[in-house]
């Protein structure tokens, strides 16, 4: 059966039309509040068993670990999971509007709850940032604004949370969690329930490091280095704990996208159909699984000296850049999980919008692929400044070499828009943007690699105009246009284009006013996290700092779009962009059974075959049926 | 809507956004490098120099990369979104390209790893060997905490002064040590900074080239780059680089 007969047939939607009532939220209120009663519960136990007070390390802790688990229960996790493996009863599983609310091993829904979850913490985290420019406005400490301690606390509350709850999980939580089964035709992913228990884990994470600040914040940035982490605020438990629970939510996520991809493809799906978004996916989820258990064990490690008073890192024995090791095994390979995905959706959509097949798509798999096998070994470039010069010659030239694979992506994007037809919708521009912002963030992290270079450029703003370039350059730029992409799928109603490209220009001219300049602080000697500044930077300073506002404030017209053209946006055919992947061969807004029972779709034909009369990727066969061939 | 196009002749207009990016940005680059600021010793130019070619060598690959990324996407593109016919020409690789954006990547690499790479290492390094070596050289302790800097000279009996004092043209050999945090020496005019780690002694080797102060020049300062608790941006110590002659006349005054 061909998949327009499929689609004339209807799909005998079984998803309860039941429309949204406040009482399905319940489960959330619910959430919250034993959350609470889990996190003082805890805190005042821990604190009165010790002797202490509420805001010292050890309540903190115990406090957070309530928490967690008070909200986690709360969320339908107890009877959706838990209480069957006591011999209860389990919940039944809801189809309706009510897994958006409460714990679902529904992927659709866990990553609908991501996207949302994503723009909310992109909401606040931004407001950090935008403080973070009005103090800069002035060379002085600006007191009326915010102090020292303040200034010190809010970069890294904007850091680690721009890190762990934004970029790693926009694209690959927000738009893969929700294309992994659709791509690879199949109903689900592997472990759906662990899936769904990885959202339940960030907010409260989110919660506690915008929090921190109530019990003493920290100071040392998202890096956490000791012994500064160890004297400058219990809140650095709070960052310790939420970074470790973040990155605990994206390995579970991980295992999933790498489980799914290997047991669970549709029949025919070889692993070379398989979209290349899927394969940006895997490199991130290889790098997740290898690399995260061993920085949060550093982070523990770290936090384990200030509450158990171990000395790995601290005291007169302890040894920091031991510490620095551990942290950046994972903290390097983590930027490509944020931005491998990101590469992957460039070639998705740039192959289907210019109606051309995937060019050199062995190339770009190899070149994710071979990201990922550098990863590992060039993480120390994050800290020349701290290693002996032994160490210099190789982790420059390793780094060096990421370029190539990186290249690869490239080298495919290129050849695939060359004698094609492009069309260029919102998306399509912001993955054009997206490109061109990745290679100013890409060569000038050539200057970092580069020893000599980087001794002197090192924690100035040229680095952190190098990683705006890279995350909010390339990985918001990405993320905007996978959202406008797949909004047709996902709401089954376009956006509005005019909207969308009017903020792509909008965001691409302030963007680069506010972040090039950054190159040129860092030359002209301004060192990175200061409140304070020399008054000869003053004016380069203002300069960024009014183009952030209106920068950040644009960000309100993406987020009027999204909500308009959910609500009333105009309806979207079937396949508006004339893509031939999985997805867009089952109804838009997905339905709750991506096809229909007892239907599953066999792959004959590779996806990206866009020349004219080419056959139609996918046929569709009654389920059981391959077990006779 | 689907003939057959000319993609040479595209490729002929490609050279030619090229050229015409290449001129921009390469000017671009020489704007900047021109007002580079202050190389102020022996390592700076070493450190500086190196970035500046990477400047101009980053420039050229942006116009080239950047270039056909522009020019394809707006020579190739469809009249409107309703223009699905599907393009004439569906090759899914083409291994000339391939294979020459291969070597060129691979060989770009090669020769940064080489230069500015490890011939700016083996400067840094040669620097530093005639220093450890020179026994004129001069000996500053430095030690850091939060947040403050403060430098004795052991060879010339002078201990604990706030300010750095060091004379032109000699090599310095700076031992630096943490009280508290990790800090970063850094003076921005020098071109080079390094950790200062608890429980650890690190050394950096530095020959001052400019004579200046703070007060003439903000980036001759010494400022921590480690973020190190509230004080940090704060954490600076005003710096002179001055002759001989006047350091000969400075130490005396202040040894005890
Ligand atoms: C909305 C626009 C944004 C502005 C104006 C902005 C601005 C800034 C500024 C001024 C700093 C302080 C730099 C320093 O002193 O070291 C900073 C730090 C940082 N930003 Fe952003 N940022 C923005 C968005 C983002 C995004 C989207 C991400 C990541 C996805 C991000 C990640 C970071 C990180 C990791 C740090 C380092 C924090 C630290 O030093 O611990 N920022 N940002
Ligand atoms: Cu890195
Ligand atoms: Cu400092």
């Amino acid at each position: 059966m061909a998949t327009a007969e499929l689609q004339a047939q209807g799909r005998g939607d079984v998803a309860e039309k039941s429309s949204f009532h406040i009482g399905m939220v319940f489960p959330m209120v619910r959430a919250t509040l034993w959350g609470f009663i889990g996190y003082y519960a805890a805190a005042w136990i821990t604190a009165a068993i010790m002797g202490q007070v509420l805001f010292d390390p050890a309540p903190v802790l115990f406090g957070y670990l309530g928490g967690l688990t008070g909200w986690v229960m709360g969320s339908g996790i107890w009877e959706g999971w838990i209480r069957r493996g006591f011999g209860g009863a389990e919940a039944p599983v809801l189809t309706g509007v009510d897994r958006y609310f409460r714990f679902s091993p529904d992927s659709k829904a866990t990553a609908t709850r991501y996207v949302v979850f994503n723009i909310i913490s992109f909401f606040f985290a931004g407001m950090a940032a935008m403080a973070i420019r009005v103090e800069l406005l002035t060379p002085d400490s600006t007191s009326w604004w915010m102090s020292e301690i303040h200034y010190n606390m809010t970069f890294g509350i904007h850091g680690l949370m721009m890190l762990l709850s934004v970029v790693s999980s926009v694209i690959v939580a927000g738009a893969g969690y929700y294309l992994l089964p659709l791509m690879l035709g199949v109903r689900n992913v592997v472990f759906p329930k662990l899936l769904g228990l990885s959202w339940w884990l960030v907010p409260p994470a989110v919660v506690a490091t915008f929090m921190s600040p109530l019990v003493g914040g920290f100071q040392t940035g998202w890096w956490g280095y000791p012994p500064l982490a160890q004297n400058s605020g219990t809140g650095i438990i709070l960052y310790g704990l939420a970074a470790a629970t973040l990155l605990t939510s994206s390995v579970l996520g991980a295992i999933n996208i790498i489980g799914t991809m290997v047991y669970m493809r549709a029949r025919g799906m070889s692993l070379g159909r398989v979209p290349i978004f899927i394969w940006g996916l895997c490199a991130a989820a290889i790098l997740l699984t290898i690399y995260a258990p061993a920085t949060y064990t550093g982070v523990m490690m770290d936090m384990s000296d200030l509450v158990l008073g171990t000395h790995f890192y601290t005291g007169a024995t302890g040894h920091p850049v031991g510490y620095m090791d551990q942290f950046w095994w994972l903290f390097h390979p983590e930027v490509y999980v944020f931005v491998l995905p990101a590469f992957a959706v460039w070639l998705e959509i740039l192959s289907a919008a210019s109606s051309r097949p995937l060019f050199g798509r062995n190339w770009a798999i190899a070149g994710l692929l071979g990201v990922v096998l550098v990863a590992a070994f060039v993480g120390v470039h994050h800290y020349f400044t701290a290693v002996s010069p032994a160490r210099f010659p190789i982790f420059m030239t390793l780094t060096e070499t990421v370029s190539v694979p990186t290249g690869f992506v490239y080298l495919s994007a290129l050849g695939t828009m060359w004698g094609g037809r492009l069309r260029i919708n919102a998306a399509v521009l912001l993955v054009l943007m997206g490109m061109i912002n990745f290679l100013v963030g890409g060569l000038t992290g050539i200057f970092n690699a580069d020893v000599p270079a980087d001794l002197q450029l090192h924690n100035t703003y040229w680095v952190v105009g190098h990683f705006h370039y890279t995350m909010l350059g390339t990985v918001i730029f990405t993320w905007l246009a996978a959202l406008y992409w797949w909004f047709p799928k996902v709401t089954g109603r376009m956006i509005n284009e005019f909207w969308g490209k009017f903020h792509a220009w909008w965001f691409f001219i302030f963007f680069n006013c506010t972040f090039f300049p950054f190159f040129i602080m860092g030359i002209e000697g301004m060192n990175r996290r200061v409140a304070v500044y020399m008054p000869y930077l003053q004016p380069i300073n203002d300069f960024s700092s009014i183009s952030s506002f209106l920068l950040g404030a644009g960000f309100l017209i993406p987020l009027a779009n999204l909500f308009f053209s959910w609500r009333n946006g105009k309806k979207a055919p079937e396949n508006p962009w004339r893509a031939k992947t999985l997805e867009w061969h089952t109804a838009s807004p997905t339905p709750y059974k991506v096809f229909p029972e007892g239907m599953e779709p066999v792959v004959v034909h590779r996806f990206d075959d866009y020349s004219e009369g080419s056959p139609d990727p996918v046929a569709w066969d009654k389920t059981g049926a391959g077990e006779s061939r | 809507m689907n003939a057959k196009e000319n993609l040479w002749r595209a490729f002929g207009e490609l050279v030619v956004v090229w050229v015409i990016g290449l001129v921009i940005a390469e000017g671009l680059a020489a704007w900047m490098v021109a007002s580079w600021p202050v190389l102020g010793s022996v390592e700076a130019h070493v450190t500086g120099d190196a970035t500046t070619y990477l400047i101009w060598q980053t420039s050229a690959i942006f116009a080239l990369v950047g270039g056909a990324i522009i020019y394809s996407a707006f020579r190739f593109r469809a009249k409107s979104m309703d223009d699905t016919a599907a393009p004439y020409y569906q090759r899914r690789s083409w291994k000339p390209f391939a294979i020459t954006w291969l070597v060129v990547s691979i060989a770009i690499n090669l020769a940064n790893t080489i230069y500015p790479g490890m011939v700016g290492l083996e400067d840094l390094w040669g620097a530093q060997l005639q220093t450890e070596h020179n026994k004129n050289a001069l000996l500053v302790d430095v030690t850091a905490q939060q947040w403050k800097w403060s430098f004795s000279y052991p060879k010339l009996g002078i201990s604990d002064v706030s300010k750095l004092v060091v004379p032109v043209n000699q090599p310095i050999e700076f031992v630096l040590r943490t009280k508290d945090v990790i800090h970063d020496f850094w003076v921005p005019a020098w071109g080079i900074k390094k950790d200062v780690i608890p429980n650890e002694v690190r050394h950096l080797f530095i020959t001052p080239t400019v004579v200046g102060s703070t007060a003439t020049n903000p980036m001759i300062r010494v400022q921590c780059t480690m973020i190190c608790g509230n004080g940090h941006p704060m954490m600076r110590a005003p710096v002179k680089v001055i002759t001989p002659a006047q350091f000969k006349q400075w130490a005396s005054a202040n040894s005890l």
